[in-house]
């Protein structure tokens, strides 16, 4: 579990190196200034590459912070690993 | 590579205050993942500068091309797919796969490419452009029932090839070999329609990643290496010598060696580009000589220069061949077909770069296509034709040294200095980029860099061809720098190894002071690692240090110049 969230904060890092790492909990386009449309998607290549899954192919509307990713991750690959 | 490596790449890159590589990234497409990957696949191979990919407007490459034009940009990148040529065929306009359309979608496409093709020649007018035909699939509306090809899609695709015919002529154009990219990217891999329709990247990752890969090369070429030392044994031919007898090797295809046939036949034509080509081989002397005399060997004997058969180890031989061509183990390929001897040398060089002779058949191709890249090089000089020889008649010219005194050596060659004002060719922009040892002060310059400094007005650059009774050695060395009051400022300053001990040094820098009637001449040295030879020489001819300079006076240096034997003239 801590090792999604920290993998998952890896990602952050790399796509908004300017947050630190303390904010990311809490991160999302009102909270993180880089956070645009082009970052959405850099961000989803780059989370779809660690955790082999396709946020591009998810509704993008309701993945819109860390949080919401980290959930979402979790649902799909606890399913997956039942 | 991977997006998050990319990344880090990019924003752990050399600080933004370094001098700035400004590449153009021309594409239709949203550049997206592309750019990252290219400026990552650029930052790892240019050293000390920051990296900037720009782009254009999003869905008009032809425009782009346009706007680039006279940006001042380093290089430029220019991406083409389906799309740019009609947005039918592309996977975001669905509009247009309607039967009955063909003609006019190839029409469209027909015009585009005339555009692409005028804006790729004009902007090659300013930079190099390195060109990627579309690598995308056609969308499947072209596709006919049972596999059959479509009329209009092989229309198509011979539009396509025929701009990449056109343009790879270019001087400045640079194209993307189809096949290459078919190699690092499976073509069904290549396509990402979610990112397609969310970004308007066509991309997969893997493709984006394989595409900046190559055309890095492109743009960014690195410098080719100089010469290849061969094994013998189960590599230049299959068998042991030793064991097998003169008889007993063979190189074709009723004795399953055909692989070692072709081996040679590379060997051949590199050596034809300029390759050097040497030998180290636990082997009889005696037997080696008599293998070489057989007469179907498709490499003929006499590019094979130095040849080391000795029972010593293989880097003994590699150390002799190193000295004989005064080339870096970096700039060297070592073959051999034993790991063993592979690490034994690695150990010794760990700069050279070694290659496994394979011992499956299936895996020759391969093998020959990785040392065939090793030696790429967009054009061949005379001097690269010339190379092999020189060092074989220098072979010659060392045991008459060793004979005599420098003077009455020099006396007797007979040699010829032919000096070229301010003629900028790309013999002379290899030798700044290539030359170590007598380098002034190692700086590597780039295609736009130099380009605008042999236009520069106030600025000179002098050529030197040699030639001597052991045969020519083509143009050999280049200086430039900026003129001012009663004085040369030398900032570049170059001279292959293979020119050495004739005082060619000498003569360029009375050239300088008989052209430009200066008083002194500045050098601007900067000591490396490798250029000792040229330290040694300005610490002869230098008479003091301004700012960092080195100074060579008039009237100190035609007191000090030992005598010159070369008959100069100029072109």
């Amino acid at each position: 579990m801590n090792d999604i969230r920290s993998r998952l904060e890896s990602c952050f890092n790399i796509v908004f190196p300017e947050t630190p790492a303390a904010d990311l909990p809490k991160a999302s386009p009102e909270t993180v200034e880089a956070w645009d449309s082009v970052a959405t998607v850099t961000l989803f290549a780059v989370v779809d590459e660690e955790f082999n899954v396709s946020l591009l192919d998810e509704n993008v509307e309701e993945l819109v912070s860390f949080q919401a990713i980290l959930d979402h991750l979790h649902s799909k690959l606890d399913r997956a690993a039942a | 590579m991977k997006l998050a490596e990319a990344l880090a790449l990019v924003n752990g890159q050399t600080p933004r205050e370094s001098p700035t590589w400004r590449v153009a990234l021309v594409c239709g497409f949203s550049p997206l993942h592309l750019q990252t990957f290219l400026a990552a696949y650029l930052i790892r191979r240019i050293r000390g500068r920051f990296v900037a990919v720009e782009t254009g407007i999003y869905g008009d490459l032809p425009g782009n091309l346009e706007r680039f034009a006279g940006k001042r940009v380093d290089a430029a990148v220019a991406v083409i797919e389906w799309a740019d040529l009609d947005p039918r065929l592309g996977y975001r306009s669905a509009h247009g796969w309607r039967e009955g359309r063909e003609d006019d979608v190839l029409k469209t496409a027909l015009a585009r490419l005339d555009q692409i093709r005028s804006g790729i020649l004009r902007l090659s007018q300013e930079v190099s452009v390195s060109v990627a035909l579309p690598t995308l699939a056609l969308p499947p509306v072209f596709d006919p029932p049972s596999h059959w090809a479509s009329t209009t899609a092989l229309a198509l695709r011979r539009a396509v090839a025929e701009l990449g015919e056109s343009l790879s002529g270019e001087p400045a154009v640079r194209v993307l070999d189809p096949q290459q990219i078919d190699r690092s990217s499976p073509p069904e891999r290549r396509l990402s329609l979610a990112s397609e329709f969310r970004a308007g990247f066509p991309y997969s990752l893997h493709h984006a990643s394989a595409m900046a890969c190559e055309l890095s090369k492109l743009a960014l070429p690195g410098t080719p290496k100089k010469g290849i030392i061969t094994d013998l044994d189960n590599t230049l031919w299959r068998g042991i010598l030793g064991e097998d007898g003169v008889d007993g090797i063979s190189w074709d295809l009723d004795h399953d060696s055909q692989g070692h046939a072709l081996y040679q036949a590379m060997l051949a034509s590199l050596s034809r580009l300029g390759v050097l080509l040497g030998v180290a081989s636990k082997n009889d002397a005696a037997a080696v000589e008599r293998a070489l005399e057989r007469e179907n060997l498709i490499v003929p004997p006499d590019l094979l220069f130095p040849i080391e058969a000795n029972w010593g180890p293989k880097s003994r031989s590699v150390q002799h061949i190193l000295n004989r061509w005064n080339v870096h183990a970096d700039a060297v390929v070592f073959v051999d077909d034993s790991e063993f001897e592979l690490a034994e040398v690695r150990d010794a060089f760990p700069e050279i770069e070694t290659l496994l002779f394979p011992s499956q058949t299936d895996a020759i191709d391969g093998f020959l296509r990785r040392l065939r890249q090793r030696f790429g090089k967009a054009s061949i000089t005379e001097e690269d034709r010339l190379r092999g020889g020189s060092l074989r008649a220098a072979g010659e010219r060392e045991r008459h040294a060793a004979k005599t005194n420098p003077d009455e050596l020099l006396a007797r060659a007979e040699a010829k200095i032919k000096l070229h004002f301010d003629a900028p060719d790309q013999r002379s922009y290899e030798l700044v980029n290539k030359t170590n040892q007598f380098n002034l002060n190692g700086r590597r310059v780039d295609e736009a860099t130099w380009r605008s400094r042999v236009q520069d007005p106030a600025r000179f650059l002098i050529a030197a061809s040699y030639a001597d009774k052991y045969g020519p050695l083509g143009k050999i060395t280049v200086v430039s720098g900026r003129r001012g009051q009663n004085e040369l400022r030398v900032d570049t300053w170059v001279m292959s190894c293979r020119a050495f001990s004739r005082r060619i040094e000498y003569e360029m820098l009375k050239a300088m002071f008989d052209r430009y009637r200066v008083d002194r001449i500045l050098l601007d040295y900067v000591p490396t690692d490798r250029n000792g030879p040229l330290g040694e020489f300005l610490g002869v001819v230098a008479t003091e240090d301004v700012g960092g300079m080195a100074v060579v006076a008039r009237n100190a240096f035609a007191a000090g110049c030992p005598f010159l034997f070369s008959e100069v003239s100029e072109s």
